[in-house]
């Protein structure tokens, strides 16, 4: 017993990581599974990529680096919004290169400027360990605003994922309520790039989601399985970084990747063994 | 209710600015059930979708239920020809049906009495109350597809915008089908239906056979003759009792 | 996704060497059988090409007027994470003399380095001149002629890195490269330095016996400055493992880092940065020393919850005057002032 709960009682600095991973946790479970269900994974991986020159330059000028984060989301969103209303580009090609600019931008910017290197594998991987007040104020803040829009929008955004023409047709405005997702997305990764990293945030929007998709039959309980996942999987995270000193943010990404693939390859058996109805 | 349920005036639909179906006029009655057919690519989808307000009108004129398109959308139902997301959503039947119920009331009241009676009734119309717990994607193609067609009952809509509402049914699920549009009749509703099926067509009051433009427009059995077909589907068919036969083949398409 | 591949491969030691590395090296070669050996530069003098600041600052005093020397790295920029751009290769193919810190502490421009030398560039390493420390667990260094010694390679208990350990293997051991926080080490790199400009045809006259000199007057002037702290209070905690020549030499003990690792490359773990607290406490350290590489924000959560002082030192790069006796001045002098009672 003492092992798996001493390391977090004996260090302030693992009980603020475990709180930081727990917010990450359940703002990703909610933001995550529209993602999923709309199949939004690709423009998800955008939107945490196409931050970096955002927190690039604000580090260059000394501002927060999540003010960067949040002007590079903004730019990102508004690019993805104005391909998918009017390019005949196929989408995924447009979106892939504009993230990819991004990106590269960004990864020119922290090159060329003397004081950044060290600061790109902050950026990238998140500093899990390095948690302060002020950024659990702002992840709290944001799952607020996340679960506030989420249940205030929450018919639009299941039409959304059911039947796009259908919400429409019922009068709602579906590229708002699209881009209002993507403004959830914006706000997830710009809260959580600092303590997971702008890389695996991605996988933390995903994982705990999927597998509330594989064994959920309503969205809320996705939602709460996800949120399960996000937070067993800091846990096991934090707990494997502590005692066999592999990097945190890595360890509870693979922890919830890993608990995906368990499940998925479980239900997939299942299927097999009962039969599947279709 | 009103007078008309869909006056359109030289009509042209299509995307952005191409245009795919022109020259429609419609003088559609409330209680009146309107079949639209034609093959692939003939624009009786598009023109379902911009009766639907889902696609601007590109010229002409068009007035949904006594107001300009896409005003009353809560009194429109509409059906989609293709659903994509069957597999991964995690919803079970009945939620898919209460989404029809969404715009019927202030946006963020709950669901009421009324609105469960309302579902209640539309499932067991289309013979899927028993399957209401299950999740969406357990069911077969043909279940979903009741399924989606006792959402459409449950909007209590004026007009319903149906795009092959049969496609997948089996003869089970076409009867309840056919109850169901009575009964949708019998309320006054106004139903307009895309299909290739042309026995299906000449079952409604009136059809508008369309390849790019309206080849013919009347009731079934004065428009459906084989010359008419011929045109609008490229291939000749004529009813020999109960069945339909084909006689002949045009390339021109 | 592939996007995120490709960022964690460069990012990631182990893979960066068997991936990114050849690919550099190759790129390199290519570049130097291109350019041709036989391109003269746009000046009269011979060129030395230095990797990084501070080495690059000795150099310079040591060259004089008899070279033109031009150092790769800005100064500020992390040696350990550096990478070279197509003219920094260019540069190196068009070198007189190549002088590197070794040990691995260039990682990514090694490749590079070796391939000129492969074309018959002379190649300067500065940690072949020195005793070199192995890498060992903390406060069991010890100092050893300078080797290939694979075998007896004394690991920290908790390397992050653990990759390093096999490509270190390959190369020198698990050799501490910071050499160049020990005047005296710098010294003797200094006087081999002469040795290998003359041989190449650059006459230094006596500028590296008074460069050598000097060295020695500064490190007793560090040794004046230190004298007074009292033996329990000469500990260090840096933010990685980059003090070990100066503790050796001035009767300090490295206790701990906040990446207990010879490279700022890896990231802090739990199980780390909880060690570490331990030892702080158990040791009585008062301040902990960071550095460049290391992640500000980590060591201010340690630092607030072992209730120590942070002192930032600049390790790996030059102060304004740009003056290698500047700077290992201001090193000694700052942990100095930390550490009086």
């Amino acid at each position: 017993m003492g092992n798996f709960v001493r390391p977090f009682l004996d260090n302030e600095f693992l009980q603020r990581a475990f709180l930081a991973g727990v917010l990450v946790s359940l703002t990703c479970a909610v933001v995550g599974t529209y993602v999923v269900l709309r199949g939004m994974a690709f423009i998800g991986d955008a939107l945490a990529h196409g931050v970096l020159p955002g927190v690039a330059g604000a580090l260059m000028i000394g501002m927060p680096a999540m003010a960067g984060a949040a002007v590079g989301a903004a730019v990102m969103v508004g690019g993805v919004g104005l391909i998918t209303a009017r390019s005949k580009l196929s989408n995924d090609t447009a979106i892939g290169l504009l993230f990819i600019g991004l990106l590269a931008l960004g990864v020119v910017m922290v090159s060329s400027a003397d004081s950044l290197t060290g600061d790109l594998e902050a950026i990238l991987f998140g500093q899990f360990l390095g948690v302060n007040t002020s950024d659990l104020v702002a992840q709290s803040i944001a799952l607020g605003f996340v679960v506030v829009v989420a249940v205030v929008a929450s018919r639009p955004f299941l039409l959304l994922c059911f039947d796009a023409d259908l919400v429409s047709a019922m009068g709602y405005r579906a590229a708002w309520y699209h881009r209002l997702m993507l403004l959830l997305i914006a706000a997830t990764v710009v809260v959580s790039f600092q303590t997971v990293g702008a890389l695996l945030v991605f996988g933390m929007l995903l994982a705990p989601a999927g597998v509330g998709a594989l064994i959920s039959k309503r969205i809320g309980t996705m939602m709460l399985w996800a949120a399960v996942v996000g937070v067993v999987s800091t846990y096991v995270g934090l707990l494997a970084s502590y005692h066999f000193s592999w990097a945190a943010g890595a360890s509870v990404v693979l922890t919830a990747v890993s608990i995906f693939f368990v499940v998925f390859t479980g239900v997939s058996i299942k299927h097999s063994i009962v039969g599947d109805r279709s | 209710m009103n007078e008309t349920a869909v006056v359109a005036r030289r009509l042209s639909v299509g995307y952005g600015s191409k245009v795919i179906l022109s020259g429609v006029d419609a003088f559609l009655k409330p209680g009146g059930s309107t079949a639209l057919v034609g093959s692939n690519g003939s624009g009786k989808s598009t023109l379902l979708k911009t009766l639907a307000g889902l696609l601007p009108v590109i010229d002409g004129g068009l007035e949904v239920l006594g107001r300009p398109v896409g005003e009353l959308t809560a009194k429109v139902a509409y059906l989609s020809q293709f659903h994509q997301s069957g597999f991964v959503l995690p919803l079970q039947a009945i939620d898919v049906v209460r989404m029809a119920r969404y715009d019927q009331r202030a946006r963020w009241k709950r669901r009421t009495k009324i609105d469960d009676e309302i579902v209640k009734e539309s499932m067991i119309l289309m013979s899927v109350d028993d399957l209401a717990m299950k999740p969406l994607r357990d069911l077969s193609g043909g279940q979903q597809q009741r399924v989606y067609l006792a959402q459409v009952l449950a909007r209590r809509a004026d007009l319903l915008l149906l795009d092959e509402p049969t496609a997948g049914l089996d003869a089970p699920g076409r009867a309840a089908y056919i109850d169901a549009l009575n009964f949708e009749r019998s309320r006054g509703a106004a139903i307009v239906t895309a299909t290739h099926d042309v026995g299906e067509a000449s079952t409604c009051d009136r059809v508008l056979l369309l390849a790019g433009r309206v080849i013919a427009d009347g009731p079934p059995n004065v428009v459906m003759t084989p010359e008419n077909l011929l045109e609008t589907f490229g291939i000749g068919l004529t009813k020999v009792g109960d069945q339909l036969v084909v006689t002949e083949h045009h390339h021109d398409h | 996704m592939r996007m995120i591949i490709i960022m964690q491969i460069m990012n990631h030691n182990k893979l960066r060497n068997l991936v990114i590395r050849p690919i550099v090296g190759a790129l390199a070669s290519v570049a130097v059988v291109a350019c041709g050996g036989g391109e003269s530069s746009s000046s009269d003098r011979p060129s030395v090409v230095v990797t990084y600041s501070i080495l690059g600052a000795v150099v310079s005093d040591v060259v004089g007027d008899a070279a033109d020397v031009v150092v790769l790295m800005p100064n500020g920029i992390d040696p350990h994470e550096w990478e070279p751009s197509a003219k920094d290769i260019e540069l190196l193919n068009n070198a007189d003399l190549i002088v590197s810190n070794g040990l691995d502490l260039e990682g990514n421009v090694m490749e590079a380095i070796e391939a000129a030398e492969k074309e018959g560039i002379a190649v300067f390493h500065a940690t072949d001149h020195i005793e070199v420390i192995e890498f060992g667990a903390s406060g069991h260094d010890h100092a050893e002629e300078e080797t290939h010694a694979e075998d007896e390679v004394v690991t920290a208990e908790s390397v992050v890195d653990s990759e390093s350990d096999g490509e270190h293997k390959d190369e020198h051991g698990d050799g501490d490269p910071h050499f160049w926080t020990s005047p005296v080490e710098m010294a003797a790199v200094v006087e081999a330095l002469g040795v290998a400009l003359a041989d190449i045809g650059i006459d230094t006259g006596d500028r590296a016996a008074m460069i050598n000199e000097s060295l020695l007057n500064t490190d007793q002037e560090i040794r004046d400055l230190v004298a007074d702290i009292p033996a329990e209070s000469r500990i260090l905690v840096t933010g990685h493992e980059s003090l070990g020549y100066f503790a050796n030499e001035y009767e300090f003990e490295v206790v701990g880092a906040v990446i207990p690792s010879l490279s700022s490359e890896a990231e802090a773990s739990a199980g780390d940065l909880a060690t570490l607290k331990e030892t702080i406490a158990d040791e009585g350290v008062s301040v902990i020393f960071t550095e460049m590489g290391t992640s500000p924000d980590v060591v201010e959560a340690l630092a607030a919850e072992a209730k120590v002082s942070v002192v930032e030192l600049s390790t790996h790069f030059l102060p304004e005057d740009g003056t290698y006796k500047t700077f290992i001045l201001q090193l000694a002098s700052m942990i100095s002032v930390a550490l009086q009672p």
